[in-house]
């Protein structure tokens, strides 16, 4: 989809300022996605702020972010001024595609925002609550037909996740994957599969509408009064996340003015309230805690991706 | 290759060129298919169904293409020039070779002034240099104006 | 208020003097960036998106508008003009367009894909307004099982662009169903074909190999028989006006391809050049001059034309209603539409229902600017064909190049040292491929349509098996499923039939002529 792009453009042709970048952020993605809209709110943050006087971002789309990464980490080696955005997603996509660049080649600075993943069925559905979802599961997993994203991201790792959580076997998990966008959402719109499972952003507006009925939120916090995962009785806890890091090689100084420069950022009400208008909640966690937060989901992600069989 | 109307032979060679070359990508689709591993997820209609349908019919298609060719059944061909053709690849692989490092109007200077020659307008140095200030005023608009990410080289970096 | 009253106030609004000129401005910067070959309606859209923020939201909904439709508009004049379809959905108009344009018919072309143009988009928009909510029910009704028979239908009207050879005509699109398997499998997440090149995992782009085989490979066609064939473009024969032949013509295809490409636009998983496919198909079947089809039929203009405009104006039905971006354009559109305001969704036309009208009213009257723009100019575009070669074709080349730049700039591959772009690599190697089709006598567009087809042909069968848990019988469950295999087994059978009882008859004559 990377004729998409240049949508991109959008936020950053409003101004054009002819000095030199400060800082350069790459967006692994096609302009439009979600790693997009966040290094242009960072873009945007950043230079409204007076962080940095000039930011600009590159879209170099791909194989859930992995070209992006793997041109990121050869080219950008020891440059200051360079950032990435990634995510979740990127987790998954490292290992399924064997990418042969991986998070480990660059240098990760924060966590910045995250979004749940929310479990729809249609308004008509004979499923009214997370328990009835999980007994079906149970008494027959194949006939539970699970809408999302591409197989192997978030969605789906989530859906593996809830079948593990309750005993039954991931991979009897019936997951049908849709290419982005909305596909996932009129196909449990139109009653084409039993339920839905991508971020609450996809769905939040046939919520709102009564269109669709919310089972429950994967990440730890409730949204919208939606009960989370673990209030229901399924031991999961999966929020797609997204992340900002640096160039590969960069000295201990440099990156911790990055790292404050990112913090600074995160902390400023502009940011806040682009948060606020996107509905994306802030998760910022920089520093060693993230860096050991990066590493067990890593492993908890490698876990799942065996256990349903995309990677061996 | 370059067999023009009147010395239409038969078999037709270059036709059975290109059904031997069906034939190999027909395998390669076939070898390269066989070679995955498959998830134990759903084992219903796989993501190898598709590749060796298509693989099938290609084969299928090579085998009509080498009688069609056999029996001389192509259209007739005109006589090719390959010159202005090698010149306007070249002037392609030019730029593309350097534009990630000499920006967007050199490459696309070179790519004007092969593209030129092939259809028969010189001097290379003339059409170069028409076709570099051309790529740099489009470069302008587009990269400044527009905000397209073109590669930037030397040239690029003189304009404000 | 009512529909009516609603669209009234929204004209009123948009018919203002500033806003009609903000209209203009918007069809004619459209056109003039769609016009560049190689850079189609959705990069352009993106391109100039930005021109329009500085206005008020009423006037930058027009602006875009206006955009828009000139950005269509222009892509279909080089696809006429040139044979270099900017996009997929312009491939179609190509076919005969492009032969028109060869032999001087350039003008009617482009006048019969203005008007058709106009007409569809003034019928779709109206269906916008009215049957929105409607369409998009049914829209959603369809499900996996009949995406596919429709996908199922849609390959049997491909052969109307096979040309003279059924054997290199089902060549060349089973070479596009090839490509379209390279890349990531959506379902299991398994690379395919993809040889370890992580440039390949995302698929090959239809934008990069349309360009390709049209611009890259016409280039070199002309190239290789330039020196031979003595400067055999005509720029206008005859009128450069439709003459009442073909306005007799034209007309009946205009509706036709309206009809066609606005349900299909609604469908969140059509695809806006799958109608195009439809309209050709059903012109080719529908002519009376069958024997121009392939030189030059202007109902092939026509039709897929207003089909082109329709199914883009359809495409604002799940878009508005649901928030599904479906194309490309469609995307860039969601994009265009958050920074005014507008929240698409199941609310939308409840909780925003000024805008809306007033994005509704300006698409009619960017619609109607564009014609008023156009159809004098059209005298001036058919001049291109008059640029020298040398520079006409640098020119197409040199768009071509910075368009898939524009749309994909990695510099992903490396030769020593040397970095360079993956995809402009792959653009010259699809353009080779399309100068060798060419030579062969093999149809170029089946290629690309397979590779539009495939995947979404694959995708939709595996998932109705999936969810039905390997049941075939689900592929003819439903009742939309079966009206459209009845239609795909009538394309096929009711020819063949024809034929057959043709095959008849002369068989008779010659009985008697024996006699």
């Amino acid at each position: 989809m990377n004729k998409l792009l240049l949508a991109a453009l959008v936020s950053s042709a409003i101004a054009v300022p002819a000095y030199a970048a400060d800082y350069t952020i790459m967006a692994p993605a096609a302009p439009g996605g979600g790693w997009d809209q966040t290094a242009r709110s960072m873009q945007q943050a950043l230079t409204e702020e007076g962080i940095s006087s000039n930011v600009q971002v590159t879209n170099v789309p791909g194989a859930g972010g992995t070209i992006g990464l793997a041109q990121f980490a050869t080219q950008e080696n020891g440059n200051p001024n360079a950032l990435i955005v990634g995510g979740y997603v990127m987790v998954g996509a490292i290992l399924t595609n064997a990418s042969p660049v991986s998070l480990e080649n660059v240098t990760p600075i924060a966590r910045l925002i995250g979004e749940s993943d929310v479990i729809v069925v249609p308004a008509n559905s004979e499923l009214q609550t997370m328990d009835d979802l999980v007994a079906k599961l149970k008494a027959e997993p194949g006939a539970v037909s699970w809408a999302g994203g591409s197989a192997g991201g978030v969605d789906h790792i989530a859906a593996g996740l809830i079948a593990k959580a309750v005993g039954v076997d991931p991979t009897q998990v019936n997951y049908i994957a849709y290419s982005g966008g909305g596909e996932a959402l009129a196909a449990v719109l139109g009653g084409q599969v039993t339920v839905g499972i991508s971020g609450y952003g996809e769905f939040e507006s046939q919520i709102a509408a009564g269109e669709l009925r919310a089972l429950a939120v994967t990440g730890s916090d409730q949204v919208e009064g939606i009960p989370t995962l673990k209030e229901s009785g399924v031991d999961v806890n999966v929020e797609n996340w997204r992340m900002v890091a640096a160039a590969p090689g960069i000295t201990e100084e440099q990156k911790a003015s990055i790292t404050a420069d990112i913090e600074k950022m995160a902390n400023s009400d502009t940011w806040k309230s682009i948060l606020e208008t996107n509905g994306w909640t802030d998760m910022y966690m920089a520093g060693d805690e993230f860096k050991a937060q990066l590493e067990s989901d890593i492993e908890s992600t490698t876990a799942v991706l065996k256990d349903v069989g995309l990677v061996q | 290759m370059s067999s023009g109307t009147d010395l239409q032979r038969r078999p037709d060679g270059a036709a059975l060129v290109i059904a031997l070359i069906l034939l190999l990508i027909s395998l390669v689709i076939f070898w390269q298919t066989s070679t995955m591993r498959l998830p134990p997820l759903q084992a219903r209609v796989g993501p190898q169904v598709f590749p060796y349908g298509i693989a099938a019919g290609l084969f299928l298609l090579s085998i009509g293409t080498a009688i069609s060719a056999w029996r001389g059944k192509f259209p007739a061909r005109t006589r090719d020039n390959y010159g202005p053709v090698a010149w306007v690849i070249a002037g392609l692989l030019g730029q593309i070779l350097l534009v990630s490092w000499a920006g967007f109007a050199l490459g696309s200077g070179v790519l004007v002034a092969c593209t030129a020659k092939a259809f028969g307008r010189g001097p290379l140095w003339f059409t170069f240099l028409c076709g570099t200030v051309f790529a740099l005023v489009i470069w302008f608009i587009f990269a400044r104006g527009l905000q397209l990410s073109l590669p930037t080289g030397p040239l690029e970096r003189l304009l404000p | 208020m009512d529909t009516f009253g609603l669209l009234a106030n929204g004209l009123a609004a948009a018919m203002q003097w500033q806003n009609l000129i903000y209209a203009f401005i918007g069809v004619t910067l459209g056109t003039a960036v769609g016009v560049l070959p190689g850079i189609g309606p959705a990069l352009t859209v993106a391109l100039l998106l930005p021109v329009t923020y500085r206005l008020d939201p009423a006037g930058s909904l027009i602006m875009f508008a206006g955009i828009y439709y000139g950005g269509m508009y222009g892509g279909s004049t080089t696809s006429i003009l040139l044979n270099t379809p900017g996009e997929s959905a312009s491939i179609v108009t190509a076919l005969e367009g492009n032969k028109m344009a060869r032999k001087g018919r350039g003008g009617p072309a482009l006048a019969t894909a203005a008007i058709g143009s106009f007409v569809a988009g003034l019928i779709a928009t109206l269906a916008l307004a009215f049957v929105a909510p409607w369409v998009v029910r049914i829209a959603i009704a369809f499900g996996p099982a009949d995406y596919f028979a429709l996908m199922v239908l849609a390959f049997i009207t491909v052969s109307a662009a096979f040309g003279d050879s059924p054997l290199r005509g089902i060549t060349a699109l089973f070479i596009g169903l090839g490509l379209g398997v390279i890349g990531i499998d959506l379902q299991t997440g398994q690379a395919r074909l993809s040889f370890g090149i992580p440039d390949l995992l995302d698929g090959i782009e239809v934008t990069t190999l349309a360009v390709a085989l049209f611009a890259i490979g016409e280039t070199l066609a002309i190239a290789a028989t330039s020196a031979n064939v003595k400067d055999e473009v005509i720029a206008v024969k005859g009128s450069i006006w439709m003459t009442l032949e073909d306005w007799k013509r034209s007309w009946p295809a205009w509706l036709r391809g309206g009809f066609i490409g606005f349900p299909i636009g609604a469908m969140p998983a059509g695809g806006a050049e799958i109608g195009t496919f439809f309209s050709y198909a059903a012109e080719r079947r529908l002519t009376k001059h069958p024997e121009e089809f392939g030189e030059g039929a202007i109902e092939g203009v026509a039709g897929p034309e207003a089909a082109n405009n329709a199914s883009a104006a359809g495409t604002l039905v799940p878009l508005l209603t649901l928030g599904l971006p479906t194309s490309a354009t469609a995307a860039i559109m969601l994009a265009g539409f958050q920074q005014f305001g507008l929240q698409p969704g199941p609310l939308l036309f409840t909780s925003n229902a000024s805008l809306v009208w007033a994005l509704i009213a300006s698409l009619l009257v960017a619609n109607f600017m564009l014609l008023v723009l156009n159809l004098p100019l059209i005298g001036l575009w058919v001049r291109l064909l008059t640029i020298p070669k040398p520079w006409l074709y640098s020119g197409i080349l040199l768009f071509a190049t910075l368009g898939t730049l524009g749309a994909n700039g990695a510099m992903s591959g490396s030769l020593g040292p040397i970095r360079f772009s993956f995809e402009l690599m792959m653009l010259l190697g699809f353009g080779i491929l399309g100068y060798v089709l060419r030579r062969f006598g093999y149809p170029i567009a089946p290629v690309v349509i397979g590779l539009i087809l495939g995947p979404l042909a694959e995708q939709q069968l595996r998932r109705a098996l999936a969810i039905s848990q390997g049941d075939p019988v689900v592929l003819v469950h439903s009742p939309l499923a079966i009206g459209l295999y009845i239609v795909a087994a009538a394309a096929v059978l009711v020819p063949l039939y024809l034929r057959l009882r043709g095959k008849g008859e002369v068989l008779r004559q010659l009985a008697a002529d024996e006699d």
